[in-house]
């Protein structure tokens, strides 16, 4: 399976699209395209999963050293409209209480 | 040099024979010549060569055309040569990564053991077996000598060598605590500081510790990041997620972890798992929550070993045999 | 050292003429047709590196004639940038991922005698031999 990623940017803030599975095969892939936006002072990057329909605990990983990163560059990650499948990771993984996950969520799950 | 000369005469008495009869046997020979030549390693340039060379000595007159045109296909094959050597060395090394890699696994396996208690009250039952040839999940059960039994369930991210050689820091920090301290929360408050300084940003490990007190049967438990397990109520013959909230570790260094308390009663379980078990596939489809717990139920009569085993066998076998994801689980049964 | 004939690398066309001029001197010398292919197939290798990754240098041959043995030695020199790790590109599996031919694991199975030198920033040399058997 492949994972398909779309950078745009527009004044601060770079959407990243995301379609495809987010797993060990992708995930190096994926580092590689979100960290260095994650390093841009004063930018937000919202990467939008709303085509993601499978991600697995290596793809967790990427947006768990995403996030430390924004620390130490004071930018800010923002994730949007995933999955249910996938919101459940999050959930389990206790990142939705860290992270800033949209919460309308698809598949009608809060 | 004298076994090639050897083969020249051979493979020239060969090209003959077949010429002259166009003889099936002569072509099995031919298979056998060219299988032997891998044997010793010898390249297809050389086999052309002792070509051209019997070819020469059968037909003196050989027109200069088809000498050249051997002459460019001996130059053609020079490179498929080179790679089919390189191919072998790469073989070899191979076949020593491999035997390197199950003197390790030899190593995890002798590291990570841990002997499942013998406790009169609790009926215990636990498998973990790997994907890959290491484990990158763990388990692992400590007795304080007063009735107290800890279960720590834990899965790495990522499989095979690197999640194994995280897993064996974890094991040797739990190994560091004293006995006397087994608070489920304070185990994971500890080990989230080990692990948020020892490994790479983007490795993380979700756990689930677990405090069984025998002699008040309550279960004390937390959970970080884990993958939730299940409660069994004998009484109404139900199952309930243990669904509480924890981060996994190594994510962030301030974390504490709320810690839970359940009153066990008799013939409940406490079923332990990692996603290696929810995460099961039939074709293309994740098995759903129901057919898990369907599984267990359907085995729950019998000692907790035996019912763990079986349960593996059956999403062994709807998987086709091949496990994805190292699978891990484990049952307590009050008995008394 | 003293080599009288070199072909400078700068173009790919050059590369062709350094495995003519390699393989009229191995054929001199009295190199068969397998080891002459051999040969040529090492010059071009050590040629195109040149031409890929240092832009310019040249590749020089001499005949060697000894009491016992006769042979040819090769010098592929550039001042190109160099390589800093040496050991990995003499690994099998490396150069090839790439597609780019057999690479300097190639060129010493093919050869007898193989030595690198190489200086980061300074440039390349590689000096391979092939005795006559």
């Amino acid at each position: 399976m492949n994972l398909t990623i779309d950078v745009t940017n527009k004044e601060n803030v770079a959407y990243v699209v995301l379609s495809g599975e987010v797993d060990a095969f992708t995930a190096p892939k994926l580092k590689d395209a979100l960290l260095p936006l994650t390093k841009e002072e004063g930018q937000t990057v919202e990467v939008d999963l709303h085509n993601v329909n499978y991600m697995d605990s290596t793809g967790l990983g990427v947006f768990i050293s995403a996030l430390k990163s924004t620390k130490e560059y004071n930018t800010e990650l923002k994730l949007v409209q995933m999955q249910e499948r996938v919101y459940r990771l999050f959930k389990i993984t206790g990142l939705t209480e860290i992270m800033n996950i949209d919460s309308t969520v698809q598949g009608g799950m809060q | 040099m004298s076994t090639l000369k050897l083969d020249l005469e051979n493979y020239k008495e060969l090209l003959q024979e077949y010429i002259k009869t166009q003889d099936e046997q002569a072509l099995y020979q031919a298979e056998q010549f060219s299988k032997q030549s891998m044997q010793q390693n010898i390249s297809p340039e050389e086999i052309i060569n002792v070509h051209i060379q019997s070819l020469q000595e059968l037909y003196p007159e050989m027109p200069d055309y088809i000498q050249a045109s051997m002459n460019f296909l001996l130059e053609t094959m020079i490179s498929y040569g080179l790679a089919y050597q390189e191919h072998q060395s790469l073989r070899e090394k191979q076949l020593e990564l491999k035997s390197e890699i199950s003197v390790a696994a030899n190593m995890q396996k002798t590291l990570l053991s841990t002997v499942k208690p013998d406790v009169e009250e609790v009926d215990i039952g636990a498998l973990s077996v790997p994907a890959k040839q290491m484990n990158g999940d763990y388990h692992h059960f400590v007795q304080d000598g007063k009735g107290s039994l800890g279960i720590a369930v834990a899965d790495v991210i990522g499989k095979g060598v690197p999640a194994a050689l995280c897993m064996s820091m974890i094991k040797y920090s739990m190994d560091s605590y004293p006995e006397m301290r087994m608070d489920p929360s304070v185990i994971l408050g500890s080990l989230n500081r080990v692990v948020e300084r020892n490994v790479d940003a983007s490795m993380f490990i979700t756990m689930f510790y677990g405090l069984y007190n025998s002699n008040t049967h309550t279960f004390s438990y937390s959970s970080a990041g884990h993958e939730p397990g299940f409660y069994y109520y004998s009484d109404r013959d139900e199952f309930e997620e243990i669904d509480v909230p924890g981060l996994v570790l190594g994510v962030s260094p301030e974390t504490s972890y709320t810690q839970y308390q359940k009153k066990v009663e008799k013939g409940d379980m406490i079923i332990l798992l990692t996603d290696g078990v929810t995460e099961c596939r039939q074709g293309d489809r994740f098995i759903e929550q129901e057919e898990i717990l369907h599984v267990i139920k359907q085995y729950s009569h019998l000692p907790a070993q035996e019912t763990v085993e079986n349960v593996y066998k059956h999403f062994e076998r709807l998987q086709d045999f091949h496990l994805r994801d190292d699978f891990t689980l484990i049952i307590l049964k009050r008995n008394v | 050292m003293d080599f009288q004939s070199c072909v400078n690398i700068k173009k790919e066309w050059d590369i062709v003429g350094a495995r003519q001029l390699g393989r009229d001197i191995a054929r001199k010398i009295g190199f068969g047709t397998v080891d002459q292919a051999r040969i040529a197939t090492a010059i071009s290798e050590l040629a195109r590196n040149i031409y890929l990754y240092a832009g310019t240098g040249k590749v020089c041959f001499e005949a060697l004639e000894d009491m016992n043995q006769k042979g040819i030695r090769i010098l592929a020199i550039d001042s190109g940038p160099g390589i800093k790790e040496l050991s990995q590109v003499m690994e099998d599996g490396f150069s090839t991922s790439g597609g780019l031919g057999a690479g300097l694991p190639g060129v010493k199975r093919l050869m007898d005698d193989f030595d690198i030198t190489s200086e980061e920033g300074k440039g390349t040399e590689i000096t391979v031999i092939k005795w006559l058997r």
